[in-house]
């Protein structure tokens, strides 16, 4: 059976983070994952809709919604913020019918409308239990072995505790997702302070020094863990931790030098895709000592 | 286990019979050079809390433990302490054999699991917590609705535990002054009531520095009285002071929608270039990203549309209820 889904790649998977989007499309091909993208979506709003107006959050992911349910499929998005905005959105239209009305109202001159009638799902869960160990498992052909990843969850997947249960495994294994994918991919998750915290991308515009001092913390934090790379499932993260590790190396005054992962690029080195399908080189931090570590433990 | 009089239903983590071994942390700032940690065992009992154990190293043992409670119930807010690193109320959480018990972060210990509540109440007592009548008192029974009162009903739940604070990321950074969750909680509380009529939003922007709250729910995680902090407190007071549009936070969410609606999705140059025009350090980071193919530049004045822009527009300008 195929698995299909409505996807969301969401602003920054299709801007700053494009690799994300072509690694995603690149991973899902080889495991037969149909992801096919919604048509105008707009935007989930990140943390700004919210701090605007509450009926504009629930309109803007209401209309993500309503094109996935169109589609008749469960919606993928490959992006924290995106996956709690979509989630919280969900729950609340599915259960306040005076939001509802409101959203389909707004979405009415579009012949949109939103029932209610689709999930929403991280594409870190779509490989962790659609697919499932022994689904990814089958395609490994090029194992990590002895790379020595740090997990970095993000907030948004995980947080607050009322919506978010998804980083926990489902039915017998409940390891936190990412450090489950790592063992599956035949890389060791290293330990650190900093995995399931915040990475601070939301201030970062404005307030550049709260986010790179959080950032850089957990950044330090798991190179002195023995870390080699850090993977996470979240674009903002990503950002932060690489676009931004040039500023937090001069903050800190020390070098750093950490390749950041998107789940899918951890995943396609793994499956045996080229670095270039993975668009590995569309990092502000050099992936070089990663293709290193891996060319040396196939060779040796 | 206990010959079986205990129902399995009631699963206590620390079964009665035996005991169990804690450790706490012990300072006395006044003639400790450093904090230590001393290893404890108490005989389990059934049902046994962090403050049952507590009362056991203090009152059986001798100690001379420095530790917080009042109302042992869950309501005071005094008691809260960090076990294995996450804060909870002594009084309410179940002890568990081999827990590391320290006082809760982000504020200065008096001594042992004691910690100072100054900075929260000064914080506090600077964004005026007090209400300010819109109207004349009219007398006893004031006319009140629940349905007024909905938006603020889970925040009036808040005991003032400061468990919210101690975890807060952007209040471990001192000089941010940032208020944090539990003074904002309080302040969305007054802003909230149909009854005050203070300028709370400016205060939320300006003195609170609500937009530093980097939205991590780390508050939420641990607020024993479970109060959806981030979006019943802090995302109405960001709303309030938005309305008032003078902070950068504010700022950052106008353009940020202004430009969804201009393009069909966010683009992130023209965000930052709307925000903060073109300064140096954003240039310095858009060449970073630009030679990585991670951004286009010169994008973020051209104007770029995504196809279906004007429909997504119109949904927005629905949702925002302008036609
Ligand atoms: S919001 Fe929750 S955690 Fe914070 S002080 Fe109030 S009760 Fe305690
Ligand atoms: S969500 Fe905001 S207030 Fe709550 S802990 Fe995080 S930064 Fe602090
Ligand atoms: S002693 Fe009052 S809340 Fe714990």
């Amino acid at each position: 059976m195929t698995l299909r889904y409505a996807y969301f790649p969401g602003c920054s998977a299709k801007g700053t983070c494009r690799e994300l989007d072509v690694s995603t499309a690149a991973v899902a091909r080889r495991f037969g994952l149909t992801l096919t993208p919604l048509e105008n979506p707009g935007c989930t709003g990140a943390r700004e809709f919210r701090a605007i107006s509450e009926e504009l959050h629930l309109t803007a992911n209401g209309r993500i919604l309503a094109l996935a349910e169109e589609m008749g499929r469960d919606l993928v998005a490959v992006c924290d913020t995106c996956l709690l905005n979509l989630v919280e959105a969900n729950a609340r239209l599915k259960r306040d019918a005076a939001a509802r009305a409101m959203v389909n109202r707004a979405l009415a001159p579009d012949g949109l409308a939103f029932r209610g009638s689709v999930a929403v799902k991280h594409f870190l869960w779509v490989l962790t239990d659609d697919l499932g160990g022994e689904g990814l498992r089958a395609k490994v052909t090029r194992p990590l072995a002895g790379l020595r990843v740090a997990p970095f969850y993000g907030c948004h997947i995980q947080r607050p505790p009322s919506v978010q249960a998804g980083v926990l495994g489902r039915g017998a294994d409940t390891r936190p997702a990412l450090d489950r994918l790592i063992e599956i991919v035949g890389a060791t998750a290293v330990p650190y302070a900093g995995a399931s915290k915040c990475c601070g991308f939301h201030v970062v515009s404005t307030e550049e020094k709260i986010a790179l001092t959080m950032s850089g913390s957990h950044l330090a934090n798991a190179a002195d863990s023995g870390a080699q790379c850090v993977v996470t499932p979240c674009p903002l993260c990503h950002t932060v931790f690489d676009a931004y590790q040039p500023d937090i190396e001069r903050n800190r005054g020390r070098s750093l030098g950490l390749p950041i992962l998107h789940v899918s690029q951890l995943v396609g080195l793994a499956i045996g895709l080229a670095p270039e399908e993975l668009a590995l080189d569309r990092h502000v931090v050099d992936c070089a000592p990663l293709r290193r570590h891996m060319a040396g433990a196939a060779a040796g | 286990m206990s010959p079986s009089s205990t129902p399995t239903t009631e699963a206590p983590g620390v079964a009665p019979g035996g005991s169990i071994r804690v450790r706490i942390r012990r300072f006395d700032p006044s003639v400790d050079a450093a904090p230590r940690f001393e290893s404890y065992e108490v005989p389990r009992t059934r049902l046994m809390r962090v403050l049952d154990v507590l009362d056991h190293v203090h009152e059986a043992l001798g100690v001379d433990l420095g530790y917080r409670w009042l109302c042992t119930s869950k309501k005071c807010g005094t008691c809260a302490v960090n076990v294995n690193g996450s804060p909870v109320l002594a009084c309410w959480e179940e002890a568990q054999d081999g827990m590391t018990i320290e006082p809760i972060g982000n504020m200065p210990v008096v001594r042992d699991l004691v910690t100072s509540r100054d900075g929260y109440e000064a914080t506090l007592a600077a964004v005026a917590p007090q209400l300010q009548r819109r109207e004349e008192y009219p007398g006893f029974p004031e006319p009140l609705a629940a349905d007024d009162f909905a938006p603020s009903v889970h925040l009036r739940d808040c005991i003032q535990c400061l468990a919210c604070q101690s975890v807060c990321p952007v209040i471990a950074q001192k000089d941010a002054g940032f208020a944090g969750p539990a003074v904002l909680v309080a302040l969305a509380e007054l802003a909230l009531d149909p009854r005050d009529g203070a300028a709370r939003g400016a205060t939320a922007g300006s003195v609170a520095k609500v937009f530093s709250c980097v939205s991590c729910y780390e508050c939420e995680r641990v607020c024993p009285a479970e109060i959806p902090i981030v979006s019943e407190a802090i995302e109405p007071l960001k709303r309030l002071a938005t309305a008032q549009g003078h902070v950068a936070g504010a700022r950052r969410a106008a353009a940020f929608l202004a430009v969804v609606k201009e393009r069909g999705f966010a683009d992130g140059a023209r965000v930052a270039f709307q925000l903060n025009g073109l300064t140096l350090r954003a240039l310095r980071l858009g060449l970073r990203l630009f030679r990585r193919g991670k951004a286009d530049i010169l994008g973020a004045w051209r104007a770029r549309r995504a196809p279906g822009a004007d429909s997504v527009r119109r949904t927005y300008e629905h949702g925002e209820g302008s036609p």
